[in-house]
């Protein structure tokens, strides 16, 4: 009885060489794999979410991502919403904008932001909208991400 | 009385050599990448080394039949090389070890292996990844990450905790500097710890949906990356992970000689803990051999053998397999064993087959950042600047 154990446990100890092997040298292949997985995206508390809307206000091009609340179980009631803020040829120093993130026709929040000394101003038209969460140069663009409480009312 | 089996290369040059020559084309595959670059002069000098110092350290772990010095050896060798390349690499890339808001936005993070322990709750419940970094694509992106230790886990276990983790080497580092403990008596209940670390990080994170050891408690991030101080938050974050870093990774491990941030506080540990239960290879103690000396008890770095573990004629399942105790042993009781063969059998074989895939993991983290070293290490020597 002992050696029907003895023979499997050598050949999968030997096998683990090939796992390690397998393991690396075929990463690209089993990673691309992976990330095919309903689960392999990043929460939008990281990504920001998904996009909603592109559209161009003066010198910018504006996009506006959908508000996230997320919590492990439902949602939460206190999310934010990120906008994307590009220059149309470059980002300008300063930039002056209304942004509408319910898609509701009327401006929710305005902001004002100062590229050159990273300063960012929030008014908010909208009781939901409470605080600036992030404002930061990303790459050849510009990211805020504005606090938002969540409609209960709706 | 050593069995000695067909497969035995302590003190045999002839099967020690024979025994060399996968490893030799390993190295080769591994420390070139498949394509080696020969195209100066410092990179053949860079090469040459890495080869000889992998092939060395291989030829002493079989022919002397010790284990843990070379590990040792190669494992500290990682710690450091990993460090100062990641950091040359960040400075390169961002100006500083920092990362800023603009990083974290463009979700540009390395997945360090550490974080699995806490993005798995969020995966399952709502599919997705709580994580900054990249899906796949670009260096130590997510999925590439996860693949990697899924594999490790399945071939070895925890002995990933000794073979292959690029953290571990410091604090096993540290705790060799001093002949002998100045602190005698760590209580083995603190080998606990990092499954009680691993549920408040898992279930934190979860709630938060937040990889909460990073941001509080992770202290290799002195040694890695960490968030630029822009607010109280994250300076008080900074004060904590270094205060960790020094009394984990440094201080402790040098007074006590035990590797303590991997046996009490490491929630990778704990998880890789799981998977030595179902891993193939173990510690198998020979009661017919062993005197009762618990030389072993005292020698292990992350308590992982007791004398209830003697008695039971195994090590623990937190035991990282990095052979100190088999060393140690007078009465070379103490083995690598394969599960679901008998203890007392085949020693050699067992440990060739446990070496061969531990040692493999070994080459393929340290093999890349010890070669960009020196290629760096000589480039400061001939011009005066690392960048």
């Amino acid at each position: 009885m002992k050696h029907l154990t003895v023979i499997p446990a050598y050949i999968w100890a030997f096998s683990c060489t090939l796992i390690i092997l397998f393991t690396f040298m075929g990463n690209p292949f089993l990673a691309k794999k992976l990330a095919t997985l309903p689960f392999m995206k990043v929460n939008p508390v990281f990504s920001g979410g998904d996009i909603t809307r592109s559209y161009s206000q003066d010198s910018l091009v504006i996009t506006v991502y959908k508000p996230v609340f997320e919590s492990l179980i439902g949602s939460s009631n206190h999310g934010f919403v990120q906008v994307k803020l590009a220059g149309v040829n470059q980002l300008p120093q300063i930039i002056h904008c209304t942004i509408d993130y319910d898609a509701d026709s009327k401006a929710d929040f305005c902001l004002n932001i100062n590229t050159a000394s990273n300063e960012t101003k929030l008014e908010s038209l909208n009781p939901l909208v409470t605080a600036i969460n992030v404002s930061s140069r990303v790459k050849n663009y510009w990211v805020v991400r504005v606090n938002l409480e969540k409609n209960t009312r709706r | 009385m050593e069995i000695k089996s067909d497969y035995s290369t302590t003190g045999n040059l002839r099967k020690t050599l024979l025994m060399m020559i996968p490893m030799l084309l390993l190295t080769f595959l591994f420390i070139s990448g498949g394509k080696p670059d020969f195209s100066n002069k410092v990179n053949v000098f860079a090469f040459l080394l890495t080869f000889l110092f992998f092939n060395w350290l291989f030829f002493m772990i079989l022919f002397t039949g010790k284990t843990n010095r070379y590990r040792k050896t190669g494992f500290i060798v990682l710690a450091l090389f990993f460090s100062f390349t990641f950091i040359l690499n960040l400075i390169q890339m961002r100006g500083s070890m920092t990362f800023s808001d603009n990083n974290l936005l463009s979700c540009e993070i390395p997945f360090c292996h550490i974080v699995s322990t806490m993005v798995i709750i969020p995966a399952v419940v709502t599919k997705t990844i709580i994580f900054p970094g990249r899906i796949n694509e670009g260096f130590a992106s997510i999925s590439s990450m996860l693949v990697i230790i899924t594999g490790i886990s399945v071939a070895v276990g925890r002995g990933f905790c000794s073979w292959g983790c690029f953290y571990g080497g410091w604090d096993d580092g540290c705790s060799g500097i001093l002949a002998k403990p100045l602190i005698k008596k760590v209580n083995p209940v603190f080998k606990w710890m990092p499954f009680a670390v691993l549920l408040i990080v898992a279930l934190s994170a979860a709630v938060t949906l937040s990889p909460t050891y990073c941001m509080w408690l992770c202290p290799f991030k002195t040694i890695t990356e960490y968030q630029k101080v822009t607010n109280l938050e994250v300076l008080f974050q900074t004060i904590i992970f270094l205060i960790l870093f020094a009394g984990l990774v440094l201080v402790l491990p040098i007074l006590t000689k035990k590797r303590i941030q991997c046996a009490t506080f490491c929630p990778m540990g704990a998880l890789l803990s799981f998977t030595n239960k179902v891993n193939i290879f173990g510690l198998g103690i020979d009661k017919d051999k062993c005197n009762n000396c618990l030389n072993c008890t005292k020698v292990c770095p992350t308590f992982s053998i007791t004398a209830k573990d003697v008695e039971k004629g195994k090590s623990d399942f937190t035991c990282t397999k990095c052979g100190k105790c088999i060393d140690a042993c007078s009465k070379k009781a103490i083995h690598y064993h394969i599960k679901g063969t008998p203890v007392n059998k085949n020693h050699s074989l067992n440990r060739i087959l446990f070496l061969m895939p531990s040692f493999t993991l070994l080459l393929i983290f340290t093999g890349r950042p010890l070669l960009n070293g020196i290629e760096l290490i000589i480039k400061l020597i001939t011009t005066g600047s690392l960048i």
